[in-house]
């Protein structure tokens, strides 16, 4: 009897308290939120990062290096790409709330734009966190799984529009 | 009227008819459209008071099983509610994405049938080990209200990692419904665990937990901005820099085309 009680209690504490830290969150963020807006993105070398993706090339060094060095060679190539993938994440979280900020423009071009660039910036996001998980599962397996490039076309894309937000109320 | 009369009456009467402003409020702001299931939610809870408020206060007097039966039927659709409004939120920064909004209801699906499936569980071997208090049918109820404490938590999570801050109103929901809902399995198990005597404590902190959450919805409701329809739009209507979204659309086509190449 007791211990639903003492269980339960010890949940609703911590859910509490986390919900706590999402008000405290929301609230303490709101100082550095322009800072983050207007903040510079992190720079990606997108032409390197698509060297690495790049199936011929992987195709090249399949041909020309022995299956060992091949998985080898491979692994540190995926570990230069996991890092060029974690900044586009990064930069797709400043890209969304460059829309979100645009999308409360009183301006209603503005504000669509905005709203364009959430949607875009929240998928390269997600394809960021399904090829970071891909690019683990292919750190494993170099020899079977190939890296996607797709998403340097997306991040262009995306801070493309950013950059040319009609009336350029956001940097 | 003795005092734990007065406060009773105040703590089941308040919450609900402050219900009315918050529904006003999100209906004066269209906020109705963007949430329409948490506003059918502030109906459905207001029926409810005015089902309930003649039974407890004597006006209208039932036998025990049909007022028991009523009040699960209005639990069960209470807990449904939640459901709802928690998918409303899940699916809020991507609704405008068709695709997306559609793989993250099947995500949220899978979530939940395996959080219920877990808290089921959970509350099953506890309820079938001892005996309790509460009827085996509330303990299902309490099973899904523990499930929907880790899906708030899911909420908030997917929102942070998106990275796209919730609006105002949605931020309130969450924060209101995060009270009752993580307080709930709390209370319900404090009642059911006979540890104190005087059983309404935890009913009065039940009923002003849930007074708090209806303020906060108020609060939100009123600090939140007036929500225009922005879908539909289109840039030949706004005037100046209509044009120029429309070349902006253009302009990322033509990107998209060449970039794909």
């Amino acid at each position: 009897m007791t211990s639903l009680f003492l269980i339960v209690a010890v949940l609703a504490a911590v859910l509490l308290l986390f919900l706590a830290s999402q008000v405290w969150g929301r609230y303490a963020r709101r100082s550095d939120t322009l800072q983050t807006e207007t903040g510079q993105l992190t720079e990606v070398d997108l032409e390197a990062f698509e060297n690495l993706t790049d199936p011929e090339e992987e195709q090249y060094l399949r041909k020309n290096l022995s299956s060992a060095k091949f998985r080898r060679v491979q692994r540190t190539r995926l570990r230069a790409a996991k890092m060029y993938v974690a900044a586009l994440s990064h930069n797709a979280v400043v890209l969304v709330a460059v829309g979100q900020t645009a999308r409360s423009s009183a301006d209603p071009a503005i504000a669509a734009a905005g709203q364009e660039i959430v949607q875009r910036a929240i998928r390269l996001r997600i394809w960021c966190l399904l090829s970071l998980l891909r690019m683990n599962a292919a750190f494993v397996f170099p020899a079977q799984l190939s890296p996607s490039g797709r998403l340097a076309n997306q991040y262009m894309l995306v801070t493309y529009m950013a950059a040319n937000l009609p009336g350029r109320v956001v940097a | 009227m003795d005092l734990q009369h007065f406060i009773f009456r105040y703590l089941f009467v308040a919450p609900h008819v402050l219900l009315i402003p918050v529904a006003i409020v999100m209906f004066r702001k269209a906020l109705h459209r963007q949430f329409p299931v948490f506003f059918s939610y502030l109906c459905y809870e207001f029926l409810q008071f005015c089902v309930f408020y003649p039974i407890l206060t004597r006006l209208l007097i039932l036998p025990t099983w049909i007022y028991l039966d009523l009040d699960m039927f209005f639990k069960a659709g209470s807990t449904a509610f939640h459901f709802g409004i928690l998918q409303e939120l899940f699916e809020s920064p991507v609704k405008h994405d068709d695709s997306l909004r559609k793989s993250s209801t099947r995500i949220l699906r899978w979530v939940t049938v395996a959080l219920v499936v877990m808290a089921s569980a959970f509350i099953g071997f506890q309820y079938y080990r001892q005996a309790h208090l509460l009827p085996r049918s509330y303990a299902s109820i309490e099973a899904l209200n523990i499930a929907q404490c880790f899906l708030l938590v899911l909420v908030f999570l997917w929102h942070r990692f998106l990275g796209h801050k919730m609006s105002t109103f949605a931020f309130g929901i969450a924060l209101g419904l995060g009270l009752t809902a993580f307080l709930e399995p709390f209370f319900s198990a404090w009642t059911d665990s006979r540890l104190m005597q005087r059983a309404f404590i935890p009913d009065f902190l039940w009923m002003g937990t849930y007074h708090c959450s209806v303020l906060i919805w108020l609060y939100y409701a009123l600090a939140s901005d007036k929500n225009i329809p922005r879908s539909g739009e289109g840039p030949s209507r706004h005037g100046s820099g209509g044009g120029s979204l429309i070349e902006m659309r253009e302009s990322a086509a033509e990107m998209e085309r060449l970039v794909r190449r």
